[in-house]
């Protein structure tokens, strides 16, 4: 499938007073790809999210979506986009279902299918007619999901959407995640849970007290395919041997392994000039990397969030 | 713009608080009715300068005077219930944290706030209404009840004087719900909106009295101020003497320095205005962000 730029940042930056929230934020995100912004709390996720939807005025800079300037011309856009920020907000007197009501009203053009659609879709049925000040942070969580979606945006925005959900909800949502991108949805996603970001995520993006310090494929940021694992009886003569191979970029000494800066593609070659060189290695394999490791390498983070 | 009218009204006809409200305001004409009926026989007097006999009294609370009755409650007590009601829908929003919400699904932040507000002032009238509907309703029977069923007062000139006593009503509630629509937005509480609305319901008379009696140079200040426009427009409303008024009369304010119909007018839609263009000014520049 083709893919456009649909989200653009341009030197987006937000000061509150002395204290700057966002600084010089440039974020690409195109057509049908699970974009994930990461980042510790008090990073600027959610300012720079406000920001794209023109909820929060930029200090400096812009953001476009769909080509629209957020900040002067959002109506026309907000119509294509599904959002729930930080945590979901409904009117607490209204029923689930009267909720969903109260935003397809607002927005127009939503039959009444479409509601109890989305209700079945995040699994409130049984639910929908009690106030929503009698639910549960994970049914809470569903609701916001089904608003998300009630006007079957091009651009879904999910700010941590699992929080509160149960195993089985957490399932649920990662396998919703990539199904929207299959379905032509764009996803932005912000989420503190590293391993299901990594799972379905097509790109990247980790922030740290409002600068980016990280965009890329989740492959170009966990370096895959670029480093190889192997261990020898002998390391220090295997280091040496890596150490004269001119395609061997760098050797680091990780927990008794050691770590080659060389394509994984090369694998078979390295094992045999080592091999001539009589260093026989009793490991050999791509180095794996979770992207936990790169966060909180890049972030400083004792744990994200 | 129907749309956001249209959800607008939705949300508030789902909330107790807008029927909370608008009983209140029927079961306060009901008790002043009835409490008037029962004392009807043995006070003559409320205050030192209105005098009446027990007939008078009686007289007073049958159909001819109800409508004017009804929207002399609904003008003191039933804008007190819309300054909390404009608030509440205001306030409530952020509390909730709604507001990000609706401004995510709504056609542009300066329609969503009018929106709100046009349904808060159509739900006031609509409050007024079943308030002098109830009021004539309760008169009826007393009126009944005392062989008093002569309709010759039922003339067009009334009725267009009862219509007029209506709007004239509805306008002297405007500056004040607007006044506790836009604390609520600035303050972005309902607490401020009420603090600000039903404050200066109540305390601006006494601060005026004082100005009054203070002379030169504060004694003209309250003509530009609220309250004293207010009563001059309220004072138009026919009430009859024996019954209670909450604000002057027209014989009070003879000798007075007060404005024209034409000036105090005029100075409360300026104060309208004011107060709206207020509220729709914070809320466009504003961030909406989690703390609202």
């Amino acid at each position: 499938m083709e893919q456009r730029e649909i989200l653009r940042t341009e030197g987006l930056w937000k000061r509150y007073g002395s204290l700057t929230a966002v600084a010089d934020m440039n974020l690409r995100v195109h057509s049908n790809e699970v974009f994930s912004f990461l980042g510790p709390n008090g990073s600027g996720k959610s300012t720079t999210v406000g920001m794209m939807l023109g909820l929060v005025r930029p200090t400096k800079g812009r953001a476009l979506i769909f080509g629209d300037d957020m900040a002067t011309r959002p109506w026309p856009v907000l119509k294509r986009i599904g959002a729930v920020i930080e945590s979901p907000a409904f009117y607490p007197y209204l029923s689930g279902y009267d909720n969903l009501r109260a935003v397809a009203i607002a927005l127009g053009d939503i039959p009444d299918a479409r509601i109890d659609q989305m209700i079945e879709l995040v699994g409130l049925r049984e639910r929908a007619r009690d106030p929503y000040k009698n639910y549960s942070l994970g049914m809470k969580q569903r609701l916001g999901i089904a608003s998300t979606l009630l006007r079957n945006p091009d651009l879904v925005i999910l700010d941590e959407p699992t929080n509160g959900l149960d195993p089985a909800g957490t399932r649920e949502v990662r396998e919703l995640v990539p199904r929207l991108a299959r379905e032509g949805h764009s996803v932005f996603l912000c989420s503190h849970l590293l391993h299901e970001v990594q799972a379905v995520s097509d790109r990247v993006a980790i922030v740290k007290q409002g600068r980016l310090v990280a965009e890329g494929t989740v492959d170009e940021l966990l370096g895959r395919g670029q480093y190889l694992r192997l261990r020898a009886d002998d390391n220090e003569a295997l280091a040496r041997a890596l150490g004269g191979i001119d395609w061997v970029r760098g050797v680091d000494r990780l927990d008794g392994y050691l770590r080659a800066s060389a394509p994984v593609a090369r694998a078979a070659e390295l094992n045999r000039v080592l091999a001539m060189q009589g260093v026989y290695v009793a490991e050999l394999s791509p180095w794996e990397t979770e992207l936990e490791s790169v966060f909180l390498d890049l972030t400083g983070e004792e744990s994200p969030a | 713009m129907t749309r956001l009218l249209h959800v607008e009204f939705f949300k508030l006809r789902k909330r107790m608080m807008t029927w909370v409200v608008g009983i209140l305001l029927i079961a306060l004409v009901i008790l002043l009715y009835t409490v008037l009926w029962s004392i009807s026989g043995r006070v003559s007097h409320f205050g030192e300068h209105n005098q009446f006999s027990a007939e008078d009294l009686r007289r007073a609370l049958f159909l001819q005077g109800s409508v004017p009755f009804a929207l002399e409650i609904a003008g003191s007590f039933g804008t007190i219930l819309a300054i909390i009601l404009a608030a509440g829908a205001v306030g409530s929003e952020y509390a909730w944290g709604t507001v990000r919400l609706m401004a995510t699904a709504s056609s542009g932040r300066v329609r969503l706030l009018l929106a709100k507000l046009a349904v808060i002032f159509a739900l006031t009238a609509f409050g007024v209404l079943l308030a002098v509907l109830v009021a004539v309703a309760y008169s009826a029977i007393i009126t009944y009840a005392n062989g008093g069923s002569d309709y010759s007062f039922v003339t067009a000139s009334f009725v267009r004087g009862e219509f007029a006593a209506f709007g004239r009503t509805l306008f002297v509630m405007a500056p004040y719900i607007s006044l506790g629509f836009a604390a609520a937005v600035i303050g972005r509480s309902t607490l401020a909106g009420a603090a600000a609305g039903i404050g200066t319901a109540f305390i601006e008379p006494l601060v005026t009295g004082l100005m009054r009696a203070g002379g030169s140079p504060w004694k003209d200040i309250p003509n530009y101020l609220l309250n004293a426009n207010v009563d001059v427009i309220s004072a138009q409303n026919a009430l009859p003497a024996a019954l209670p008024r909450f604000g002057a009369s027209r014989a009070d304010l003879i000798g007075q320095n007060v404005n024209s119909l034409e000036g105090a007018t005029l100075v409360l839609i300026l104060y309208i205005v004011g107060f709206v263009a207020l509220a729709l000014f914070a809320y466009r520049r504003r961030d909406i962000t989690a703390g609202a």
